[in-house]
């Protein structure tokens, strides 16, 4: 005690790669993932244009950029892309979640009802969920097993898509998983502007306010879909 | 009892007296004090330079032997606190290249209570056209202290307030600003200039934090070797001169020896020897007073501001009285109702009822009079049965008239972290009722004496900040303190210490087994293990307590022939208590409040019988101290130039009994005259 | 008022530490946290049982000596207030409070309601002051700051190292603290002219002895000096600006 600020008190091995470093991945994935959902979101709503239109652009999404890129090339650089990114985005989550419950220490406290920490403690739950929800997905709607409909057909997405949320449990799930996947987005968006360090008051007032519009945006654009589809309006 | 018994104190469990150290018996004897006439003092030499006080500093800084800067790592100081007097002198001497062994007992250096500070710090920058100057800021420091400080140290001061100004915004503190980019200032009391640099209602916060950072600076730098919660108990003194400290370790309870070629004390004021003051609970006078046993000369002991804008004593169990900043009465206009016991709410008073006593009795400076002046009359009103509250024990100060004429939002920019506060205290919202306020104990103006160079009466033993007598004379002007203790901590020890080293050499330390460091380690382990087995059944707190009352009651804002002898005795009575039934719980080895309270509280029971022997002694009435019987006819102070135109040095034999010397005061720069505020 | 009292004991650094139960039956609204257990400490002493070790100094909110948790929350029930000056009269209609010691792993308990700090002080030495030897600065009238820039710096630099933020943190991060130090100084000239290294040596002590921050903002709700929230944002800034810069300022 008596020389008390004379370095770290036992050389502690210093965890790498630092926080730091991981927080940017975080925030710099996020950026990925939530421009991502929100073209996908757009692309979604072709479904409101009918079977062609639908159809068309998924067929669309597999010819970009034909002759210059091959057949499906756009399509696997962005999977490439957004594989790297989940692998990067989780791994980072949950060493800086344990990190976290290290430095916090033995000791629990009861935490305070305050709308921000909801949002942060409902990052890691969402998170696993929305990673649940995107096997499903792929099962369901791009791959087609397991928890595909029985008259899944690879290249007609309108139809498998009518199909597999007509089942009601199915169009619950995907509708509630939005919801979740909203709040992620409201809160990760926050934070990326933390971690990316911008402090301008009026600045901070606008990005949040496009965060929350983007994630309700996404929530109604996508939630939307399952529910008409169960009233029989999209069929 | 039996004097020179040294009982081995883990033989007895209960002992009714003090372990044989403690002066309880000798200083019992009622000829103790204040047998010496005047002429038979011995006179202090303050070694200022001879000529024009306005170049003594500047012609000393040219004397001063240097240590070359291969050479300065080569002697060792010890700096005692960490706030702006201490930390600011560790980190220069640091930066110097002198190895520093800076302590304090807080657990980091910030926390020093300079920290508290609220509304600035003065500098003679005088770069409006508002008439200041050095001159003018000597003269308002000279004549606020009622000539009874060095003219030659303030003229210090002065000069190298500006200087202060400069270096801690650049090392990090962000000073007001006016739209224009420049420095803003404001006026305190007892100027009529506004020389007054602020950073919103906690300027001691930002300097001192600024000072701590730099201290921290200087320990990555490795200059300053950081001992954090280290009380210092002892000052070993072998030689003639001052080459060490004994510590205590206040988590493993570890005494410790560290020598020095030199001691620094910047240990700050003992105000909080009245137990309600504006002081932090830790602070105490026990690094001083242990010196002042040691050898060093405590001057002016009696001289004790109170501060006339602290929060009154509303409840029993109250800790402490808070402060609220002086610079709240340059927009607060303070007043009583014309009515003793009105009890009408303050707001339902109108104007013509309502007595601005300030304004009133002293038109020229009104709301602004030094804090001794505004302290006494708040009392005066107080005791005629005109304060407020429900114990009747306060004033208003209402800012009612300011919020009308500069907005609500001027104020709270002024002013929003003290109504915050003043809020949070009391429960009340100053935006909307006057706030009550009080006089509280706040600064002492004595404290260890030493001359021009910083150097107590102890070779090697330098002092700073509040914990000396510099500057003040018998009253401190508002934001002079902390630009004392920075002008002492950053631009004076930095030239007067290396200037004692050079001329000492660098001689080895002292060797920690040598028998004045080793009698000293004895003497602390025998008193810590004396509080730990005593049996009594009184917390340290309640003594402390007991006393501050007595203090208030007989040294107070107005003291007496009568009231301090009746103090005198009954401090003397409750030290006798004190060591008969004091309870200290808890063991040495970790951290133990008790034990470090009780330490304090002893050593304050010594220190106020020597407030009240000082107080006794000077037969005049001047500044803070007032002594009802030495009074002009309108009430106003009667100051006695033939007699006590100097600073009473006290010494303590080793029996306690009591030994005034005393230093002569001249003024060249500033006649002496009678204050006059009106 | 009759009050009781739940207080963490802890002997020492190696004692496993346990709650232990208190009344305090005399209690009155004007007192403060700190004075509630002034009182109890009275009681206790004559119970026969030894004080308990808390840490205070000022009193009066500014020196950040004092924090102890409330019913798990840092410094008390009273939100942006340190304990110190947190009054029983604004608690409402209490009858019974936890009192703990900060909690967090950085902050390891020395005694009782005592913990060790010293983490932030390492925070600071490792560069968070500017580098101006005694009397070499400039005038401070010659160096110009604007008004805003001035009031803003106080903003952050109002910061009395009482280390709630950290204790209030879910996740142990002490980003609040550190931003609000590089934001304090960043703001001003002479602290302008070292940003980089500056922000990657405190960063460095941040990643090594703190957790990282996930933007609870719980911090800003118990910190009693008001710095906001984007003090945490500042501390990204900076250290990306360090980073990317790659230089000293």
């Amino acid at each position: 005690m008596t020389v008390a600020v004379a370095g770290p008190p036992e050389a502690a091995p210093v965890p790498r790669p630092s926080t730091f470093v991981l927080k940017q991945v975080m925030a710099i994935t996020g950026v990925i993932f939530v421009g991502y959902v929100f073209v996908h979101m757009i692309g979604n709503l072709k479904v409101f244009f009918g079977a062609d239109s639908f159809n068309s652009y998924a067929h669309w999404l597999r010819e970009i950029g034909y002759p210059l890129i091959p057949h499906r090339g756009v399509l696997w650089a962005l999977r490439v892309v957004l594989v790297v990114s989940v692998v990067a985005h989780v791994w980072s989550a949950l060493v800086l979640w344990v990190r976290g419950r290290r430095a916090r220490g033995a000791h629990r406290r009861r935490r305070m009802p305050r709308l921000m920490a909801s949002g942060a403690r409902l990052m890691l739950p969402s998170g696993l969920l929305i990673l649940v929800f995107v096997g499903v997905h792929l099962l369901d709607l791009t791959i087609g097993a397991l928890v595909a409909p029985e008259t899944f057909r690879s290249g007609d997405a309108y139809q498998n898509l009518v199909a597999s949320f007509s089942r009601l449990w199915m169009a619950v799930f995907y509708s509630a998983t939005m919801v979740f996947i909203a709040a992620h987005i409201t809160h990760g968006w926050w934070t990326m502007l933390q971690d990316l360090g911008a402090t301008g008051r009026r600045f901070r007032m606008v990005w949040i306010t496009i965060g929350v519009m983007i994630a309700l945006t996404i929530l109604l654009g996508n939630a939307l879909i399952p529910v008409l589809v169960q009233l029989g309006v999209i069929a | 009892m039996t004097t020179g018994e040294r009982p081995g104190f883990l033989a007895r469990r209960r002992r009714p007296t003090a372990p044989a150290s403690e002066p309880v018996r000798a200083s019992q004897s009622a000829t103790a004090f204040g047998a010496e006439v005047d002429s038979m003092a011995p006179q202090l030499d303050a070694h200022v330079p001879a000529g024009d006080p306005l170049t003594a500093w500047a012609r000393r800084c040219a004397e001063y032997r240097l240590v070359s800067p291969a050479n300065r790592r080569k002697f060792t100081v010890i700096v005692v606190g960490t706030g702006l007097a201490g930390g600011g002198a560790a980190a220069a001497l640091g930066e110097l290249g002198f190895q520093v062994d800076s302590f304090t007992f807080h657990d980091a250096p910030r926390r020093a209570h300079s920290v508290a500070a609220q509304g600035g710090i003065n500098a003679a920058r005088a770069r409006k056209v508002d008439g200041d100057s050095i001159v003018r800021f000597v003269t308002d420091t000279i004549k606020g202290g009622d000539f009874r400080g060095r003219e030659a140290d303030v003229v210090r001061l002065a000069t190298e307030s500006a200087r202060v100004i400069d270096h801690l915004q650049a090392i990090g503190a962000p000073f007001a600003r006016e739209y224009g980019g420049q420095l803003a200032t404001r006026s305190f009391g007892g100027v009529q200039v506004s020389r007054t640099y602020y950073t919103r209602g906690q300027t001691g916060q930002q300097l001192e934090v600024a000072t701590a950072q730099a201290l921290l600076r200087q320990v990555q730098r490795g200059t300053v070797r950081l001992h954090t919660r280290s009380e210092m108990l002892d000052l070993v003194v072998a030689d003639g001169r001052a080459q060490g400290i004994v510590t205590r370790n206040l988590v493993t309870g570890e005494v410790e020896f560290h020598a020095g070629h030199a001691v620094v004390l910047a240990t700050g004021g003992y105000g909080s020897v009245y137990f309600h003051s504006t002081l932090a609970m830790n602070s105490n006078a026990t690094a001083t007073w242990r010196a002042h046993r040691r050898g060093a000369l405590f001057a002016s002991p009696s001289f004790v501001q109170f501060h006339p804008t602290a929060l009154p004593v509303s409840s029993h169990w109250q800790s402490k009285t808070t402060l609220m900043s002086e610079s709240l009465r340059n927009d607060g206009r303070i007043w009583v109702p014309k009515q003793g016991g009105d009890p009408r709410p303050a707001n339902q008073i109108p104007e013509d009822e309502r007595d601005y006593y300030l304004e009133r009795r002293y038109p020229a400076y009104g709301n602004l009079t030094p804090r001794d002046v505004a302290s006494r009359a708040a009392r005066d009103e107080i005791e005629s049965g005109r304060g407020v509250g429900p114990l009747r024990n306060s004033v208003y100060l209402d800012f009612r008239d300011a919020i009308a004429r500069l907005g609500k939002a001027v104020i709270a920019e002024r002013y929003g972290n003290l109504f915050d506060m003043y809020h949070d205290a009391t429960g009340e919202d100053p935006y909307v009722e006057p706030m009550r306020i009080a006089p509280g104990a706040h600064f002492t103006m004595g404290g260890l004496w030493s001359d021009f160079d910083m150097m107590t009466s102890v070779p090697g033993l330098f002092v700073a900040g509040e914990a000396g007598n510099g500057y003040h004379g018998a009253n401190r002007l508002g934001a002079n303190s902390l630009l004392s203790a920075c002008v002492d901590g950053w631009f004076t020890l930095p030239h007067s210490v290396p200037n004692w080293l050079a001329r000492l050499g660098s001689g080895p330390l002292l060797a920690p087994d040598a028998p004045e460091p080793q009698a000293s380690i004895t003497a602390v382990n025998e008193r810590v293990g004396w509080f730990l087995a005593s049996a009594g059944s009184v917390r340290p707190v309640a003594f402390h307590r007991r006393l501050g009352a007595l203090l208030y009651a007989g040294c107070g804002v107005s003291r007496s022939a009568a009231t301090l002898g009746d103090t005198l005795d009954q401090i003397r009575e409750l030290r006798a208590e004190f060591w008969r039934e004091v309870k200290v719980d808890g063991r040495a080895g970790q951290i133990n409040q008790e034990l470090e309270k009780a330490g304090r509280v002893a050593d304050f029971l010594e220190l106020a019988e020597l407030m009240v022997v000082d107080a006794l002694d000077r037969t005049e009435s001047c500044g803070a101290h007032f002594r009802a019987e030495f009074v002009l006819p309108d009430g106003e102070a009667r100051r006695d130039d033939a007699h006590w135109a100097n600073v009473s040095a006290w010494e303590t034999t080793p029996d306690g009994a009591h030994r005034r010397h005393s230093e002569p005061l001249t003024f060249q720069l500033v006649p002496l005259q009678v204050r006059d505020y009106r | 008022m009759r009050i009781e009292l739940e207080v963490w004991r802890q002997d020492g650094p190696q004692d496993r530490g346990r709650f232990e139960q208190y009344v305090v039956v005399d209690a009155t609204p004007e007192m403060s946290l700190l004075e509630l257990l002034d009182r109890l400490n009275d009681q206790l002493v004559e119970q026969g049982i030894e004080p308990v070790q808390f840490e205070s100094d000022c009193r009066e909110g500014v020196c950040g000596a004092c924090g102890v948790t409330v019913d798990d929350r840092p410094h008390g029930p009273v939100p942006k207030t340190p304990s110190c000056r947190q009054h029983l009269r604004a608690f409402g209609d209490v009858s019974r409070l936890r009192i703990e010691p900060l909690r967090s792993a950085a902050f390891p308990v020395i005694r009782d309601l005592v913990v060790d700090r010293t983490a932030l002080d390492r925070v600071i030495w490792a560069g968070g002051f500017v580098d101006v030897e005694t009397g070499t600065a400039p005038d401070a009238d010659d160096v110009l700051i604007t008004h805003d820039d001035a009031e803003q710096a106080l903003d952050f630099a109002a910061c009395i190292g009482c280390g709630a933020c950290v204790a209030a943190c879910p996740n142990g991060a002490a980003h609040l603290f550190a931003g609000a130090k590089l934001a304090h100084l960043a703001l001003l000239p002479h602290g302008r002219l070292e940003r980089g290294r500056r922000a990657r040596a405190l960063g460095q002590v941040l990643d090594d002895e703190f957790g990282p921050c996930s933007s609870y903002g719980e911090c800003v709700e118990v910190c009693p000096a008001g710095i906001p929230l984007a003090a945490v944002a500042a501390m990204h800034r900076e250290r990306l600006r360090g980073l990317f810069r790659g230089k000293a300022d």
